[in-house]
């Protein structure tokens, strides 16, 4: 469902000068799979999400979202995928209700079926309770289940996901990990990024382990675990940092 | 383009902007609340403060009472004035007000009365104190009448008759219509009123949908949308023009208000006739509409293409002071604008609205100045829409 081949991101800023953010990546995923991005900060993971998600260009490379070129149909590929980032905030003058509504709407569904599917969201994520409170009086758990459920009201058969469980208790981050399971269950294509091993470990069907820009390991987590002399994520993970920087 | 989708961005920007106290006190409050309060207080104190010296009697003194017994006595006479008779220096006295103002008559007053020759009297007072100023128009009174009464026993003396001093009267007859009187009253000041009006009423609006919704990380999520870059900021323009068309209406209202309660205490409303023709209004309207238009397209560019909401104000003050440097030459008595000037933006549509104003329709400025303002609009616009692709726009920080 997403096809990633050869992506690569420069940024030129006036302080820094060039940057490198992404470095020739290469990754898949399918239907029904949770493909985790798993990297520490600045590895690029938001700046590889927000290429999918259409939001900036790539310098290089060729991304196909439902065999769609991302480049050449950005607004048909909107069509097809969610997106949830730190960066997607929600309006505050607005309550849950309201927000939905009007995405729905701007995505082009009929208030009918808005109203049916958010019943179905705002039941499974236990929103009932503030539905009707401004969104600058929710808590961060409030929000980020709002943010959730704005972020697949028009169904996407693609759901981008950066970091969607930061700032979050243990309590809310399961309820929202659950919930992508769920999505992963309905058949969705899920991309998710992640700094938080555990997290990746009992989730992602599919872990591409990025640093500094570079994808520097890919494989399901028993492949993994496979080619490394570890059994855990974590120090999978440090060794391959580790023999990343020896590289360079 | 969706006009649905349009029409959603509009509603929402309307709807967020209604639930922001700011807009309502900017908007509402400070026009029609505070405006007429302030100047109805303005009026009122006013009124106090010359009721209180008007009232009180002018206390005078007088040197050389004793050669102009008669005029004293006029002086005497009228009710509110109040002659002293103290022996210190005046001039002091007259500085810290306890006297308002001080009447030399020379001494040889009588004979110069009696050779029928000018005679000088002198007077002081203080232009700046309110007091003292309605002393003098006092004493001037008095002299003006008894000055009329000398002149009278001169010339019936002469065996003249009182017409002898007016050969010619002319008369007067003002033929501007009631149309005209109200249109060159408003149009000095209404002009600028209306694209100051505009401009502030747009500029928080304006902002706040655009650089304001990059600060509040908003932004973002709107474009993931399915909505296109167009229709967004069609949506967002559209809105900014209802408020500050809005901004405009309550904002006029409220100084005609505030006018109105501060003269009306202090005054009295004088009948101002209002005689503006339907047509004009129409025209009126037809000038308004694209600047209105303009100044959001222009706002909401600037506003996109800021990181936040400080660096917008930045951008946006020296376009403010453009603006009222261009409203206050329509102020300027005087300056007639050339065929080509009524391209320059903001200018054009002052001197259209001060030219319908006093009743005259010139076609050519009319049309130039609504193609003129549409167009620049249309390029704001399209602006808007081409940063809102610029990543380094929409993500810098
Ligand atoms: N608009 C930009 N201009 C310049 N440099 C940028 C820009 N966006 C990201 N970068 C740089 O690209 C690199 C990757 O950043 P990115 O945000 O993708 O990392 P990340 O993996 O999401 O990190 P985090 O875990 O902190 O969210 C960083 O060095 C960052 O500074
Ligand atoms: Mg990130």
């Amino acid at each position: 469902m997403i096809q990633v081949e050869g992506l690569t991101k420069i940024f030129h800023d006036k302080k820094r000068g060039k940057i490198v953010a992404v470095n020739n990546l290469q990754f898949n995923c399918q239907k029904g799979q949770v493909f985790g991005l798993l990297g520490p900060n600045g590895a690029g993971k938001t700046t590889t999400l927000r290429i999918l998600a259409t939001m900036i260009l790539p310098t290089k490379g060729e991304i196909m979202v439902n065999g769609l070129d991302i480049v050449k149909h950005a607004a048909k590929v909107r069509r097809q995928i969610g997106f949830l980032s730190s960066e997607t905030g929600l309006y505050d003058r607005f309550t849950p209700r309201e927000t939905i509504l009007f995405f729905g709407r701007i995505n082009g569904m009929a208030d009918k079926i808005i109203e049916k599917r958010m019943a179905e969201i705002f039941q499974n994520l236990d929103m009932k309770d503030f539905q009707d409170v401004r969104v600058n009086k929710l808590s961060t758990g409030m929000k980020q289940k709002l943010s959730i459920a704005r972020s697949i009201i028009h169904n996407p058969p693609v759901l981008i996901l950066d970091e969607p469980t930061v700032g979050l208790d243990i309590i809310t981050a399961k309820t929202v990990i659950e919930y992508v399971k769920s999505f992963r269950d309905q058949g969705k294509c899920i991309i998710y990024s992640t700094h938080i091993m555990r997290e990746a470990e009992k989730l992602c069907d599919k872990i591409a382990i990025i640093h500094q820009g570079n994808l520097i390991a890919q494989g399901t987590l028993e492949e993994l675990k496979k080619n490394s002399l570890f059994d855990d994520l974590e120090e999978i993970f440090f060794e391959l940092i580790n023999q990343g920087e020896n590289q360079e | 383009m969706s006009w649905k989708n349009i029409k959603l961005i509009f509603i929402k920007e309307l709807v967020g902007t209604i639930r922001d106290k700011r807009t309502i006190i900017a908007m509402i409050i400070i026009p029609l609340i505070f405006y007429p309060l302030l100047f109805a207080g303005i009026g009122y104190f006013n009124k106090v403060g010359s009721m209180k010296s008007e009232e009180a009697a002018s206390k005078i003194i007088i040197y050389g009472a004793e050669f102009a017994p008669q005029l004293v006595k006029h002086l005497q006479d009228y009710e509110k004035i109040e002659i002293l008779v103290i022996e210190d220096d005046s001039p002091s006295k007259l500085q810290n007000g306890d006297i308002q103002a001080v009447l030399v008559i020379p001494s040889d007053y009588k004979e110069k009365i009696e050779q029928e020759e000018p005679n000088k009297l002198m007077l002081k007072y203080d232009a700046t104190e309110a007091k003292s100023r309605i002393a003098k128009q006092r004493i001037d009174q008095v002299i003006e009448k008894y000055q009329g009464e000398i002149l009278l026993q001169r010339l019936s003396r002469l065996n003249l008759k009182e017409e002898f001093l007016t050969p010619l009267i002319l008369q007067e007859e003002n033929i501007a219509t009631a149309e005209k009187i109200t249109g060159s009253f408003l149009a000095v000041l209404l002009p600028y009123l209306i694209i100051i009006l505009i401009f502030t009423g747009a500029m928080h609006t304006a902002v706040d949908i655009t650089a304001g919704e990059k600060e509040r990380g908003t932004i973002a999520t709107l474009l993931v949308s399915q909505i296109s870059r167009l229709e967004i900021v069609l949506g967002k323009c559209f809105a900014v023009m209802l408020i500050s068309f809005t901004s405009m209406v309550l904002g006029l209202f409220g100084l005609t208000l505030a006018f109105l309660s501060g003269t009306s205490i202090a005054r009295g409303i004088e009948g101002v006739k209002f005689g503006i023709s339907v047509n004009t209004i129409f025209l009126l309207f037809l000038v308004l509409f694209p600047l209105v238009g303009l100044a959001s397209a222009v706002l909401v560019m600037v506003g996109i293409f800021a990181r936040n909401i400080r660096e917008a104000s930045s951008y946006i003050t020296p376009i403010y002071m453009l603006t009222i440097f261009l409203g206050i030459i329509s102020i300027s008595q005087g300056i007639e604008l050339t065929g080509k000037m009524f391209l320059v933006p903001v200018l054009n549509s002052s001197f259209v609205f001060k030219e319908l104003l006093m009743g005259k329709i010139y076609w050519s400025h009319i049309i130039t100045t609504f193609s003129a303002n549409i167009i620049i609009a249309g390029i704001a616009l399209f602006g808007a829409t081409r940063l809102f692709n610029q990543e380094e726009v929409l993500f810098r920080s």
